[in-house]
């Protein structure tokens, strides 16, 4: 434990476009690092049905659109949930394209000499 | 527990209710022949030679009414003709004494022609017919006749262009779509449903009696009723298919202006629809992203259903809970006559607050059809 947290691994135990859990104290937190370079710590519980949220697919999504068209987008930013499917901004914690959006669980990180730190 | 006649006698109505009937149907007297001066003499000439008949609309022996006809018996004119056949019976019965200011005339034989009975072609020429029957025969003697014109629900295309050719007309409230076994968020549908927003026209769909009979209209799911009674109860099945199918479909996303009014299939299975439907859009988004809002608001804005046939649970009051539940802005006041299910105003949903009744008796129909 520094200043900055709990000290989860090395950077690069934490491969882009995946979710790897992790343990702090009690609390499972799954990792996440964004191709940008930035690294996410999420609540592996889904706030919809208390789902393991971060063993779901880190991935892109169709947002809206016109009838009978796909666009693509926010590839490796999107958490989607392995039961229910609930789709999530891994940056923002908040679910995707919803009036009233259910959030989940986001922890601060910091990188710190090669180490992630995560703030709970 | 009081019956809704009960409830009538303990709680007289406070005001005068203004009442628009969403589904009447009118017969065409003296059979098909009526109609054979509006369309080509080479056409007439065919049904002719067919022996073209509309006496019933072909139902099989196991789906005939019980008690021998969906028409009241008590209907018939004084010359003994069958209900629904004589405008001026149905002024002096059923608009006159219930005070009703506009019925929808939506017929079930061309309905029945343009879903299963007659080939493409001949669909086309008897809607064309039935329209300028009416047209000519109805809505001048009254007003308050409102009709929902037919189309041949086999060729979109030529669907839409009758559309164009008389739903200009002022009393054309409707564009009556009789359902086949394509489902209505299918972009099969689209031609009808530009030229319907393009005239600020309602769809409406309704059973034609073809119904789970013929290939290539809508089945009952499971299987095959075996009786009237087992037709009859799952008929909305096809309504439930066709919400969906709208709504999924991105149907009111391609064409935000459109309505679609769900006549004769009752209503009380909407709400579990709803809901299971917004759950799973909730969950899977994307494989349909043209979906943009939950599914509740498109059916909200978009369609509605008319009343009839009403259930009838033990309590009254149960389909009063029903009703607040799911919300008074999708009813619209229908009685059916002159089958034997009509729901008559003085008796029905007399468990609703007065607000709601005039929203469910008058003014969501005021908004959904093209009442001019």
């Amino acid at each position: 434990m520094s200043k900055n947290g709990v000290n989860v691994g090395q950077v690069a135990d934490f491969p882009v476009g995946k979710c790897r859990l992790v343990k702090v104290g009690d609390v499972e937190i799954g990792i996440v690092r964004l191709a940008n370079g930035e690294v996410h710590a999420i609540r592996n519980r889904c706030p919809h049905k208390g789902a393991p949220v971060c063993k779901g697919i880190v991935g892109g999504t169709w947002p809206p659109s016109q009838v009978g068209s796909l666009d693509f987008v926010r590839d490796g930013e999107v958490l989607i949930c392995p039961w229910h499917g609930y789709e999530y901004d891994i940056k923002t914690g908040v679910e995707l394209y919803q009036d009233s959006p259910t959030r989940l669980r986001k922890y601060q990180t910091t990188i710190e000499s090669g180490s992630v730190f995560v703030t709970i | 527990m009081d019956t809704q006649a009960e409830l009538t006698e303990k709680r007289p109505a406070k005001a005068a209710l203004r009442i628009i009937d969403c589904d009447v149907h009118p017969t065409v007297r003296g059979g098909v022949a009526s109609i054979y001066p509006y369309m080509p003499e080479a056409w007439s000439r065919r049904f002719a030679r067919k022996n073209t008949t509309m006496a019933s609309i072909a139902l099989t022996t196991k789906y005939q009414h019980p008690n021998g006809s969906a028409i009241r018996e008590d209907t018939r004119n004084a010359q003994g003709e069958v209900g629904g056949s004589d405008p001026h019976q149905i002024i002096a019965e059923h608009i006159g004494p219930n005070n009703i200011e506009a019925v929808l005339l939506n017929c079930l034989q061309s309905g029945a022609f343009c879903s299963a009975l007659a080939t493409v072609d001949e669909s086309i020429v008897l809607a064309s017919s039935f329209n300028d029957y009416f047209l000519n025969e109805w809505l001048s003697i009254d007003r308050r006749f409102r009709y929902a014109m037919a189309v041949p629900s086999l060729d979109p295309a030529a669907a839409a262009d009758e559309i164009r050719r008389v739903g200009r007309h002022p009393q054309i409230a409707a564009i009556s779509v009789a359902p086949i076994n394509v489902l209505m968020g299918n972009r099969y549908w689209w031609p009808i449903y530009a030229a319907a927003q393009e005239h600020d026209l309602p769809i409406v769909v309704h059973p034609t009696g073809t119904d789970s009979i013929y290939q290539g209209t809508p089945m009952s799911a499971g299987g095959i009723p075996d009786s009237y009674i087992e037709r009859y109860v799952t008929l909305c099945q096809g309504a439930e298919s066709n919400v969906n199918s709208l709504v999924i479909s991105g149907t009111f996303e391609k064409f935000p202006k459109l309505k679609v009014l769900f006549a004769e299939f009752g209503f009380t299975w909407m709400l579990p629809l709803v809901w299971r439907m917004d759950r799973t859009w909730r969950q899977l988004r994307h494989e349909t992203p043209w979906v943009k809002r939950s599914p509740v608001d498109y059916v909200h804005d978009h369609i509605r259903f008319t009343t009839q046939p009403l259930d009838e649970p033990h309590d009254p009051e149960d389909l009063d809970r029903l009703i607040q539940l799911m919300g008074t802005d999708h009813l619209c006041f229908s009685t059916d006559y002159p089958h034997w299910d009509n729901d008559m105003p003085d008796l029905s949903l007399r468990t609703l607050s007065p607000a709601d009744r005039k929203k469910v008796f008058f003014e969501n129909a005021l908004q959904t059809l093209r009442l001019n």
